[in-house]
């Protein structure tokens, strides 16, 4: 036996003997041979799942208990690590039925996960249409369809690059009416964002259409929104125009999709020649303190490590972050109660979160579990902060802090 | 007030819904709306109001914000308001239209603002929380609202139509005495009925459980773990570095994240 097998064969004598009976009755006569082997796949060997779990034997045995039972086995007796990432196969639709179109938003370039939502939806549309599905969901965003590929894309349309950072609704509007006419969908999706249901509604008002907002629920044959304030569902067949509520649909996960280039007769471009009433947008600058922390994008962040207040605040104004604490912080009184991130405080979504001795409670952890960069400077190697982080610093804050505003200083004045 | 562009101002105001209680009131943000016109202090300022005959007494509410006259376009239950307005607005041909961003009560699907600004034959910003004049003639310059509390500056050209975000100036208080005394004019109105909406089945809102991100595959403990815990980051590690040399790899990553310049 090459294997140590984790299950063992459990006997089970009376069903052994009825599997064997030929002739029931007063005399019952058995087969010879057992006729199957009939076990209990249930029954757990602890000797074989604590052999699987062994890494290493020398000097002492080390045990990996939170590797899944059917990777632990061979790998773990060899004592090598193989890495098996399972291909996702990719689905191709090489003659789509229709189209469904995703028009997303991809602030500053990036995948949203509003943006995978709307694509989730679209598939939905898409895979089972009301006669049956066969149509591919096009995508039309700035930027390459590559990274749309695992959210579920077919096709994918590239709106010009200088549009992600510009604010040109009239302009992303004439492209989706253009490209509308050119593919005629069957469906087209747009986030209910800030910046998407605006596009939506000036489509739908071109078009003069019906635009079903913040789609709550989808099948084939009935879509629902919130309506009344949101006392009332309101239920219709999906209509062409619609637009997808934030955080309705779950994206999708563990597949591929081809998500190549549409090749258009005509370039995808239009609106070029609408004359814009809409101009000189720019970004105003907004005192960071001033944010709530659900709201803002960027934290600073301190603990019990940090004694020199004064650098933290001086920190906070050269980077023009939100400044931020931890609970032992808020109930020091070194910062309002409102500026406290965790359970019991704030859960924040920033992009970026910059901890300064915070060593990571459980609790903390939770609230920062929606951002997506964390920043860690502690003295503890093996605080839970510098595994979650993505960059850690195994540093003394109050070291750390003058030398990044003097960083930040020169490089401003260069 | 001397610029031209706001001088004559149109404010369309909804009856709101109490979320609570769903009694009739004025709505939060067309109430917003109603603030920022009076704020701009224009040479007319028409309030409008497109809906049944029954509607009057909540509209007393915006009265008591200290407006004398309120038109009332007189349309049965359950018609389109927007022909209406649209016909409406014409006659007056208001440089700028000032309303809430979704109506609280009925369809709510904030199509409205979009759809007579197609009618006037004018632009359309949302979520704007300033208005003021701007240097060039005949333009207005705005604030708008963004996601994450950022606010971005624009200027727009010609006639417009905006919609107030709920982070606008707060709306006064509504006096009993003014809103007693201020008169609500009903003007007849021609609305078709709205096929869609009858189209439409409604029934009562029930809250849906919240979508969690569930990670398929792996062990017991590892989807407990990726439930619960947050994502433990695969990133770099620097163990006892310089404090410049520690400030460097911060300042690099943030750069990197587009945080810093």
């Amino acid at each position: 036996m090459s294997q140590p097998s984790a299950t063992r064969r459990r006997v089970d004598p009376r069903a052994e003997r009825a599997a064997r009976t030929v002739l029931a009755g007063p005399r019952p006569r058995l087969l010879r041979q057992p006729a199957a082997a009939i076990s209990n796949e249930r029954r757990r060997d602890p000797r074989a799942i604590r052999e699987a779990a062994l890494v290493q034997r020398q000097p002492r045995p080390r045990y990996d208990w939170t590797r899944d039972a059917a990777s632990a086995g061979s790998s773990a007796a060899m004592g090598v690590f193989v890495a098996a990432a399972p291909a996702i196969p990719l689905q191709v639709i090489a003659e789509p039925a229709y189209l469904v179109l995703a028009l997303l938003d991809r602030p500053g370039g990036e995948v949203s996960d509003h943006d995978r939502q709307v694509i989730a939806a679209a598939r939905l549309l898409a895979d089972s249409g009301s006669d049956g599905g066969g149509g591919a969901v096009v995508t039309v965003s700035t930027g390459s369809g590559e990274a749309l590929a695992e959210a579920g894309s077919d096709r994918h349309v590239a709106l010009p690059d200088g549009w992600a950072d510009d604010y040109v609704p009239e302009r992303r509007a004439a492209a989706a009416s253009a490209l509308m006419a050119a593919l005629s969908p069957r469906h087209v999706l747009f986030p209910d964002s800030a910046d998407g249901g605006d596009v939506a509604r000036r489509v739908a008002a071109a078009a003069g259409e019906r635009l079903f907002t913040g789609v709550q629920s989808l099948a084939p044959d009935r879509a629902t929104r919130q309506s009344a304030g949101g006392s009332l569902e309101t239920g219709h067949r999906p209509t062409r125009l619609m637009t997808v509520a934030a955080d309705a649909f779950a994206p999708l996960d563990g597949v591929r999709h081809e998500a190549r280039p549409l090749d258009l007769a005509a370039p995808a471009i239009a609106g070029e020649e609408v004359l814009p009433r809409l101009g000189g947008a720019r970004r105003l600058a907004v005192d960071p303190d001033a944010l709530s922390l659900s709201e803002t994008d960027f934290i600073l962040s301190a603990g019990n490590g940090v004694t020199d207040w004064r650098s933290f605040a001086e920190l906070g104004e050269a980077l023009g972050a939100t400044r931020a604490g931890s609970r032992v912080v808020c109930d020091a009184g070194h910062l309002p109660r409102e500026r406290q991130v965790g359970a019991s405080g704030t859960v924040v979504g920033a992009r970026c979160y910059l901890a300064f001795g915070i060593a990571g409670a459980p609790q903390h952890l939770q609230g920062i579990t929606g951002v997506h960069h964390v920043i860690a400077v502690n003295t503890d190697l093996h605080a839970e902060m510098i595994k979650r982080a993505d960059l850690s610093i195994v540093a003394d804050a109050q070291a750390v802090m003058p030398a990044l505003i003097r960083l930040i200083r020169e490089r401003r004045h260069d | 007030m001397t610029d031209p562009a706001m001088t004559d101002v149109a404010v369309l105001l909804s009856v709101g819904r109490h979320p609570v209680s769903g009694r009739a009131r004025r709505a939060a943000t067309d109430a917003q709306a109603l603030e920022m016109a009076l704020a701009l202090r224009p040479r007319r300022l028409t309030a409008i109001h497109a809906g049944p005959a029954a509607d009057g007494e909540a509209l007393r509410a915006y009265l008591g914000m200290g407006l004398e006259r309120l038109t009332l376009l007189v349309l049965p239950e359950g018609a389109d308001p927007v022909d209406a307005l649209i016909a409406h607005l014409h006659r007056h041909a208001p440089s700028l239209v000032l309303t809430g961003r979704q109506a609280e009560d009925g369809e709510g699907s904030g199509m409205l603002p979009y759809l007579i600004a197609r009618g006037l034959d004018a632009a359309v910003v949302p979520d704007v929380v300033r208005i003021g004049p701007a240097d060039a003639p005949d333009s207005a310059g705005l604030v708008q609202a963004l996601p994450r509390g950022q606010r971005r500056a624009l200027t727009v050209t010609g006639r417009l139509v905006a919609t107030v975000h709920p982070s606008a100036p707060p709306a006064r208080p509504s006096a009993f005495g003014p809103a007693r005394r201020g008169v609500v004019e009903p003007v007849t109105a021609q609305a078709a009925a709205d096929p869609f909406l009858s189209d439409c089945e409604h029934r009562p809102w029930r809250p849906k459980p919240k979508l969690m991100r569930v990670k398929r595959g792996g062990s017991a403990l590892d989807r407990l773990k990726a439930a619960t815990e947050s994502k433990s980051g695969k990133g770099q590690l620097l163990v006892n570095p310089s404090a410049e040399a520690g400030a460097l790899a911060i300042y690099d990553s943030l750069v990197e994240q587009g945080m810093l310049p």
